[in-house]
């Protein structure tokens, strides 16, 4: 019962963030400097036709009458139509954010599987060898921008060593194998620079919970080394590290940007920039409402998983 | 089960269960190894008890943890055997030790708190260990289970099986961590201050169960504890611990009776007494040795009443038989000295007198503190789905402090006592607004802080001071002591530049420090230093009232009779007011004036400590009373064991709060009715009972000055 609470309190705090969303992704479009109908009809445009097309566009309206209309549009799943592309906003995020969606998933997904045993082979060999190589694999990962790795990568693996290819996007519904291929660079150079936080705080998460009482009489219940580790505290150990993991993964959406230009990735990134640069306003809100909701409900569903792995949390956490 | 012929086929072989010999165990530190466990030697039957007593550092629990080769790097076993059904555990590879840990030789840890592991069940957490020992299905290890919650007084074991930690009280963890310990019917449990972290009713009843399981299962016991009250109450015999060493064994009667070493005569007369007066409460003066400086002769030469040159140079005294009793002692001097005589002076004065005539310097009335229920904003909004419908919204509520009055007069100390979550240390975080009152009002030398603004607040905080549990926390590690305590004086405008030096330095001296302690940093002292740095700074204002919040809990015993002496003897030269919470009823004994009895948000027995502690009694401050260990073998003591636990405050009982576990419960009236606090013969001690006051009166009284003198003409027995 306290679960049903827990979500519905959640969702209600979702609600009141989205609506700041709405509001900042509004204000800051219409504070860039710049007149949208300027820049469709050129310089060249005569103050009659800039009018006319202003009014068009209902630019001359009030402000607030104008967000007002944008957010009753949202509501009924209407983001507005793109200036620069003349297709309706939500087609081209919709076609776009499947492509960065797995581009971002395969990142995390490599992180992890890097980070948490390398973390927790730290952690049980702590300050010993094992522990300062693996620390230091990680953090060579974060000593350089994403798209730093991006072009390492690109150098070492597909120029070099010949085996994938340099960018470019393939459906997957189409070609499996290929579309996998060219995954594999963009994801891995992420995955590289996202695998060094996570490391860091499964290995401190897992030596604070194996200093813990409760691993001590794990021990003096004669439990092995195995059992300790992965059934007493790695489940305990774990759960800060979903806040990072969740964390990264938003992170890697916003890395996304600079990646898909290295890769030729067309997914929500370059989407994005292009918005940017054409002063593309209803795609710039557009795209700035989507990552946001993806970075609310990663967490979301962080927070989900926190409750499935700590039991406390799960009945309201009074205690 | 199997257990039986088992049992029997171990009792064939010959000699003690557990032959520990010369064991030795040091830790490599940059300063050179330190021995933590020093050529410790012992035995133990079959069935027996035996503790393991000394202040903290002493190695107690560093010799337990060796025995199951429980020590962590960089500790490291270098010497003796622990003999173990005729085999040496020392020789034994870590696989075979795995195999002995939990299943023969089982631990029962501190802190039932920390103990279990939050993420699993209790379920998982006692069948692991049954299948990780015995060849049994996953059905049959659930039901063996059930079983062994079902002995250590579980209620619903069925039910509770897939109950996590945090739905369990304390005491019902601890119950857990028996069922643990008990699971596979071991031959040696060794229990590490098993009741330390519980309040005293439930550790009475812990203490009880552990009796009743032994003699049950046959299990001898390494009872680990701090506390001689414990050891009096289960040990058969006793091993003493100094500073590595194991400085004298004995069985009870004769460690009590006629302690052999100088080290046993002052541990015993440091505990104090509940039914004794004291004009200064017994203390355990100096400190152990740092183990990695030990003075070259006897270690506890140092602090030795009866210390000669011989014992400063002639090196460690081995542990030798003394006397025709069971006593063995590493003393020098141990046939020539007699010990059985308590070197505490007697009462002399008795207690001050308060003056209540004139206007109290702090008074409570009608104090109520809700808390929401359940963090954020919407947190206390439950939602609740009742026979289909819409779901219906509440607001729901812990009622934290409900409806608390009391005063406190100038000079005086009036404590709040109760079990954990009985609302005392909200009490006073909301009558110094620490906390914002729900409703209520407090006053202070007659102003109206329930009504004063923040500002108005803040000037009178240099009245108003408080002193924590944990000194560590409480005192800024980056800033020196001289520091701490000088800032207060600034803030206040008490003192600046070379008089607020000269003033801090007074102080410091004043609370048992040297002038120097203030350039040094908190952590460069021990636990009972930082106390006194606390009660410095709390003094550095001059206030007229300062409310100490458990302020002895965190410390070794005997500091905490030091630090209260020191407090007593503030009070008398200041004429400070102390209002007091502890939960241990022994040290409010011993400094309180008055005292409020709290249980679940109200105050259920007010009155001076000897109307308190003397008949008519509220049932609950019996049963409090009553469940006190007494360091004293020969006592017996008619305990009342409280049922169940305390019920939440969220939904607390009808009518009397503690009508679902009072053993004097009479029927109705308790359920519907709350009663009032209300005087009781005629005068300043209100009951808030049902019972008339002779029944209320059916108990003697814990106070009893001449107890002593009583007792100690040598107990024949």
């Amino acid at each position: 019962m306290s679960m049903y609470n827990y979500v519905f309190r959640r969702v209600g705090f979702m609600a009141v963030t989205l609506f700041f969303v709405t509001l900042i992704a509004f204000a800051v479009t219409n504070i860039l400097p710049g007149d949208v109908a300027l820049l469709i009809l050129g310089p060249n445009a005569t103050d009659q036709s800039l009018e006319a097309l202003q009014t068009q566009l209902g630019l001359n309206r009030p402000l607030y009458v104008q967000y007002i209309d944008w957010v009753v549009g949202l509501l009924q799943g209407n983001m507005g139509e793109s200036l620069r592309f003349g297709e309706p906003v939500a087609q081209l995020i919709a076609e776009r954010l499947p492509r960065s969606m797995m581009l971002a998933v395969a990142a995390t997904l490599i992180a992890v599987v890097l980070s948490v045993p390398l973390g927790v082979y730290a952690a049980i060999n702590q300050n010993e060898a094992p522990d300062v190589s693996a620390s230091m694999f990680a953090f060579v990962g974060i000593s350089m921008p994403i798209f730093l790795w991006g072009l390492v990568f690109i150098l070492v693996f597909a120029v070099w060593l010949n085996l994938f290819p340099t960018g470019g996007y393939v459906s997957p519904s189409e070609d499996l194998v290929g579309s996998l291929t060219r995954l594999v660079l963009p994801a891995g150079a992420m995955g590289f620079a996202l695998t060094a936080y996570i490391m860091r705080m499964t290995r401190s998460s897992m030596l604070e919970v194996l200093s813990e009482e409760y691993i001590n009489l794990a021990r003096a219940k004669g439990m092995s080394q195995r059992v300790i580790v992965l059934r007493h505290a790695l489940k305990n150990a774990i759960i800060p590290v979903i806040t990072v993991i969740a964390f990264q993964f938003s992170y890697a959406f916003g890395g996304v940007v600079v990646l898909e230009e290295v890769f030729f990735w067309p997914g929500i990134g370059r989407l994005t920039l292009t918005a940017i640069q054409s002063r593309d306003i209803p795609l710039i809100q557009g795209c700035i409402l989507v990552v946001a909701l993806i970075y609310m409900f990663s967490n979301f569903a962080a927070d989900l998983l926190y409750a499935y792995f700590d039991p406390r949390i799960r009945y309201g956490g009074d205690d | 089960m199997s257990a039986p012929t088992t049992a029997t086929d171990r009792e064939a072989d010959d000699g003690p269960l557990l032959d520990v010999r010369g064991l030795k165990t040091e830790f490599r530190t940059e300063g050179g190894p330190i021995v933590a466990s020093n050529e410790v030697s012992f035995s133990l039957d079959r069935g027996e008890t035996m503790g393991l007593v000394g202040e903290s550092g002493a190695g107690k629990s560093v010799t337990a943890r060796s025995l199951m080769r429980l020590i962590d790097s960089p500790g490291e076993i270098t010497g003796g055997q622990v003999v173990f059904n005729g085999e040496d555990l020392l020789q034994k590879t870590e696989a075979e030790m795995r195999d002995i840990r939990g299943n023969r030789i089982a631990m029962i840890p501190q802190d039932p708190m920390s103990s279990l592991n939050p993420v699993m069940t209790v379920g998982e957490q006692i069948t692991e260990t049954i299948r990780r020992h015995q060849d049994v299905s996953k059905s049959e290890a659930r039901r063996l289970a059930i079983e062994s919650m079902d002995d250590v007084g579980i209620p619903d074991a069925e039910e509770r099986i897939d109950d996590y930690p945090h739905e369990f009280s304390g005491g019902m963890r601890q119950r857990v961590l028996v069922a643990i310990g008990f699971s596979c019917e071991p031959d040696l449990i060794i229990a590490d201050e098993p009741t330390t972290a519980l309040d005293v009713t439930t550790q009475a009843k812990i203490l009880d169960l552990l009796n009743e399981m032994q003699e049950r299962e046959g299990t001898a016991v390494l009872m680990i504890t701090h506390n001689l009250g414990v050891v009096a109450q289960t040990c058969d015999h006793v091993g003493v611990m100094y500073a590595g060493n194991l400085v004298e064994t004995a069985e009870l009667g004769d460690l009590f009776d006629r302690p052999r070493h100088p080290y046993t005569r002052s541990l015993i007369d440091s505990i104090p007494e509940v039914d004794t007066d004291y004009d200064e409460l017994p203390t355990l003066d100096g400190a152990m040795p740092d183990l990695g400086d030990l003075p070259s002769g006897c270690n506890f030469a140092p602090r030795c009443p009866h210390a000669t040159e011989a014992c400063r140079t002639g090196g460690d005294p081995s542990l030798d038989a003394v006397g025709d009793g069971s006593s063995r002692a590493a003393c020098l001097h141990a046939d020539d000295l007699d010990l059985s005589e308590s070197t505490v002076p007697e009462a002399g004065a008795g207690r001050r007198d308060i003056d209540r005539t004139g206007e109290p310097l702090f008074e409570v009335r009608n104090l109520k503190k809700y808390f929401n229920a359940g963090e954020g904003v919407f947190g206390n909004v439950h939602l609740s789905w009742s026979g289909g419908g819409l779901p219906t919204v509440e607001r729901r509520h812990v009622k934290a402090v409900d409806d608390v009055s009391f005063d406190v007069y100038p000079g005086e100390t009036v404590g709040l006592v109760g079990e954990s979550g009985c609302g005392k240390s909200t009490v006073a975080r909301t009558a110094l607004r620490l906390l914002e009152p729900t409703d209520g009002e407090v006053y202070f030398e007659g102003q109206p802080l329930h009504e004063l603004g923040s500002s108005e607040i803040r000037s009178l905080r240099r009245e108003m001071q408080m002193i924590f549990q944990d000194p560590q926390s409480s005192l800024n590690p980056r800033k020196t002591v001289g520091q701490i305590v000088g800032r207060a004086m600034e803030k206040h405008g008490i003192a600046t530049g070379e008089e607020k030096r000269e003033r801090v330095g007074d102080l410091l001296e004043r609370v048992g420090l040297s002038r120097a302690a203030a350039s040094k940093y908190p952590h460069e002292f021990s636990g009972g230093q930082q106390q006194r740095v606390a009660i410095a700074h709390a003094l550095a204002v001059e206030p007229k009232l300062i409310v100490c919040d458990e302020p002895v809990s965190a410390l070794d015993v005997s500091v905490q009779a030091q630090i209260l002496n020191l407090l007593n003897e503030i009070q008398d030269d200041e004429n400070i007011s102390f209002l007091f919470i502890s939960h241990n009823i022994g040290v409010i004994r011993h400094i309180c004036d008055r005292v409020a009895v709290m249980y679940l948000g109200k105050i259920a027995e007010f009155g001076s400590i000897e109307q308190v502690f003397s008949p008519p009694f509220h049932p609950y401050t019996e049963s409090l009373l009553s469940a006190v260990p007494h360091a004293n073998p020969d006592r017996e003591t008619d305990r009342i064991l409280l049922e169940g636990s305390v019920p939440s405050p969220i939904n607390p009982p009808s009518g009397c709060p503690f009508q679902t576990r009072c053993p004097k419960k009479i029927g109705d009236v308790c359920e519907q009715d709350l009663p009032e606090l209300e005087a009781v013969d005629g005068g300043d001690h209100y009951i808030s009972c049902h019972l008339s006051d002779e029944e209320m009166s059916q108990r003697e009284s814990f106070i009893t000055p001449s107890k002593r003198a009583e007792t100690s003409p040598a107990d024949s027995d």
